[in-house]
């Protein structure tokens, strides 16, 4: 906790930012105090990352004044912002995946030998004091592309530290970890904060709030909509601030379900995952839960063809079946939302309405030909159906934001009719006026006799949407749990604990 | 105007307007260009190249290239010669053309199949088909004395040249194809994200194989062009080639990073490329000189669309 008597490190006032006449920040005031945890909360859109490109110079202001340690700076470009401490770390990172982890800390400033060669022994030496002066455990000479996206992160971290900076900024950090790295994450934060930086935390995870930030600003349509310590406040207030409504409720555990859908048996793929059982039902919500690598998304994409199992069964509506590829899962009514929209969803630079139809194009085909008027219309009413917000189905879908790319996704699976719907962290990257919306898409689905499997790193999102919770560990079933079994501590201890 | 929908209206009309602008520049250079002699001559000559830039784009927006299609002309052309002497168009010509879609087809399974990159499966079917050609005319070009074939080449149907026919149908039904079928659109969603089609349940093997091979189609098809337009099958017909095709596709807005182009770009980057060179003919530029302006206008057209893609 900052006492009151800290210094104010990073004080910015009335930060104003407009482009072509459109205002996305909007009076802004910011104080972060030295060792405090500030976070910015707000849906996309809100002016998070202007603010942060503002804070980190890549932007400069319309209006508004930014002051470090009581002295008024001018940011001028990113490089000004960091030799002045103020760090940025972005949400991509950016480390050098063929250099060594002494190599990228020291990028550019290399220290030298008396003849000029770079000294990598004093490198590499305080490479290792910087690391275990903040608790990272990792060889200063492993290449940086060999490390998980969490050890990246952490070296981003070091990078920064050893730059001296005294504000750091964390651009959804968590966004990629799983639990149990968010944790060691938030451990590295703690010990910054011990130093006396000051951090200003950008997360979609309200629950993370309240586990690490001090003090909490809440951005809606570019103005401040509020700002408390975050001891004072709980998780409604800060959903109001943020979409100025409630968040939707749900009827996991009390639904009618119907016949059983999706039947697993046995379900093997040697070196991955092995003896998967389980049945889902019509009307009914399975979850898949499980650390990150347990092997919950190959399940899923063995499931429907995407991968192959090398025993098992699996049946559909009573009738076994061997897929050997996702068409042919389509083609039995189920459908796959894959986790991942930038590799496995995305027709990047083509129209919406061409990557919500291409699932299914045989629904518009009239001898050979497509029919686009049909389309248009299949399109326009899935657009209204599922609320996606854009400027015309003619646009590139990159274009969209996180939401509602999601959304189209969901309808290109929709498009097939599927009886059998598979989530994959359907909520990944998406602001939380979105992420409840796609839980009522899902609400209203199973409510209409469909069967939906949701995999999910978000064990809040599991305990919301689900009837029954199937829980994996290392490829293995670890426990199935009914929604009255289920809380955060019975998910947590199967998906982690021997035994 | 900003910059976002001055891209959009550059992506829709940008090309067009630039082959309008180099045509109103030209008919001020040379009184002689704006005749009808003049701009059907520049539609027969650029017949070749437009036909196979037509089935390159096909291939490029998969996210691949055909280098081998000059090749295929080479090898289509071979077999014209070869065989009309002794058994006809009836039998040459289909099978021309099964040699060239043949070669088009073992491209598609190397690529697909195989895995192996279209830039070393075309480089290494360049030299196959090439070696091929040489091979079966034992290096010496076989002269064509069919009348008819003569005229596939050199004729006109209602005062247009044959040539420009056969280019303006196979642009007809690329462009129908492209736009009005599932196949169409499957090679767009293939090489925006080839990985996101496949689970969609987009056939990607089978398209990426039809797509190679409907470039073998096509490179066969200006290989009858040729063929009889200079009414004889030497070996080394075509070499060369695949570079202009490129070329017109990238003038025509067609991205190589797949999934964005139409033919109909294509047709007009043929037409840029065949109205400079006209031009410049016309006006008496030394043709060493030419080929800087080519080189430049590639380059110049990739910069301008590379802009605009940002905004």
């Amino acid at each position: 906790m900052p006492a009151d008597s800290s210094r104010l490190l990073l004080d910015a006032r009335g930060l104003t930012m407009a482009f072509d006449g459109n205002v996305v920040l909007k009076d802004v005031n910011l104080a972060l105090r030295a060792g405090e945890v500030h976070a910015i909360v707000g849906e996309n859109g809100a002016g998070k990352s202007t603010l942060i490109k503002t804070l980190g110079g890549v932007y400069r202001p319309g209006s508004g004044r930014l002051f470090l340690d009581g002295q008024e700076m001018k940011l001028r470009s990113p490089a000004d912002a960091i030799g002045s401490g103020l760090v940025v770390i972005h949400q991509e990172l950016s480390l050098a995946p063929h250099l060594s982890v002494a190599e990228n800390i020291f990028l550019g400033h290399y220290p030298k030998t008396s003849i000029g060669l770079v000294d990598r022994r004093r490198m590499h030496g305080e490479t290792r004091a910087l690391l275990s002066r903040l608790n990272i455990g990792i060889d200063p000479r492993a290449l940086a592309g060999d490390l998980s996206i969490a050890q990246q992160q952490m070296i981003e971290i070091a990078k920064a530290i050893s730059y001296k900076a005294r504000v750091l900024i964390l651009d959804e950090p968590t966004a990629v970890l799983d639990e149990s790295m968010v944790g060691t994450l938030f451990d590295l934060v703690a010990k910054l904060k011990a130093e006396g930086l000051g951090i200003i935390f950008i997360s979609h995870h309200l629950e993370e709030i309240f586990r690490i930030a001090d003090t909490v600003t809440v951005l809606r349509d570019g103005r401040r909509t509020g700002v408390s310590p975050v001891a004072e406040i709980d998780q409604s207030w800060l959903v109001s601030k943020m979409i100025g409504r409630d968040f939707p409720e749900f009827s996991a555990g009390t639904r009618r379900t119907g016949e059983p859908a999706l039947e697993v048996k046995g379900l093997t793929l040697n070196g991955v995952f092995e003896d998967i059982t389980f049945t889902a039902h019509r009307g009914e919500v399975v979850g898949l839960a499980g650390l990150v690598g347990a092997g919950r998304t190959e399940v899923a994409q063995a499931i429907c063809g995407v991968r192959h199992p090398t025993s098992g069964e699996i049946r559909i509506f009573g009738r076994k079946t061997r897929l050997r590829n996702p068409k042919m899962a389509m083609r039995l009514a189920m459908a796959y939302v894959s986790e991942d929209r930038k590799t496995l969803g995305l027709l990047p630079n083509r129209p919406v309405r061409e990557n919500a139809t291409i699932s299914k194009l045989s629904r518009f085909r009239c001898f050979g030909f497509l029919r686009l008027g049909k389309e248009r219309a299949f399109v326009a009413d899935m657009i209204r159906r599922l609320d996606i917000r854009l400027a015309g189905m003619d646009v590139e879908i990159r274009t969209l934001s996180g939401g509602n790319q999601q959304k189209v996704l969901i309808g290109r699976a929709l498009a097939v009719d599927p009886q059998i719907l598979i989530f994959d962290e359907p909520t990944r990257g998406v602001d939380i006026g979105a992420k409840g919306e796609i839980y009522e898409i899902i609400e209203e689905l199973v409510a209409s006799g469909i069967c939906v499997i949701l995999i999910s790193s978000e064990l809040e999102e599991i305990l919301r949407l689900s009837d029954k919770i199937v829980v994996l560990r290392r490829g293995r079933l670890a426990k199935t749990l009914t929604r009255h079994e289920a809380s955060e501590s019975t998910i947590m201890q199967a998906a982690a604990l021997a035994g | 105007m900003n910059r976002a929908s001055f891209a959009k209206i550059w992506r829709r009309v940008g090309v067009f307007a630039a082959l309008i602008l180099l045509i109103v520049v030209a008919s001020f250079l040379s009184d002689r260009f704006l005749t009808v002699p003049n701009l059907l001559n520049i539609l027969r000559q650029v017949a070749i190249v437009g036909i196979l830039a037509i089935g390159m784009t096909f291939v490029i927006l998969t996210k691949g290239i055909d280098l081998s299609v000059g090749s295929l002309l080479g090898l289509s052309v071979v077999f014209y010669a070869g065989l009309l002497d002794d058994h006809g168009m009836v039998v040459a010509i289909p099978l021309g053309l099964s040699a060239a879609m043949l070669a088009g087809l073992v491209n598609g399974i190397g690529v697909a199949w195989a895995r192996i990159p279209p830039f070393i499966m075309t480089l290494g079917m360049l030299s196959f088909a090439r070696g091929i050609a040489f091979i079966y005319t034992g290096g010496t070009p076989i002269p064509i004395l069919n009348e008819s074939f003569y005229r596939l080449g050199n004729g006109y149907v209602a005062g247009i040249p044959i040539p420009s026919l056969i280019l303006l149908a196979v642009l007809a039904v690329s462009a129908v194809v492209l736009s009005l079928t599932a196949f169409g659109r499957s090679v767009y969603g293939i090489g925006s994200n080839e990985e996101a089609a496949r689970l969609s349940g987009v056939p990607v093997k089978f398209y990426t194989i039809l797509v190679y091979v409907i470039s073998g189609l096509v490179s066969g098809l200006a290989g009858l062009v040729y063929a009889s337009q200079l009414s004889i099958g030497t070996p080394i017909a075509g070499q060369g080639y695949e570079l202009d095709a490129i070329a017109a596709v990238v003038v025509g807005g067609t991205s190589l990073f797949g999934g964005k182009g139409t033919v109909a770009g294509t047709f007009i980057g043929t037409l840029i490329i065949g109205v400079l060179a006209n031009i410049l003919n016309l006006t008496g530029v030394d043709p060493y000189v030419q080929q800087l302006f080519k080189g430049a206008l590639i380059v110049t057209a990739v910069y301008i669309m590379s802009r605009t893609d940002r905004a």
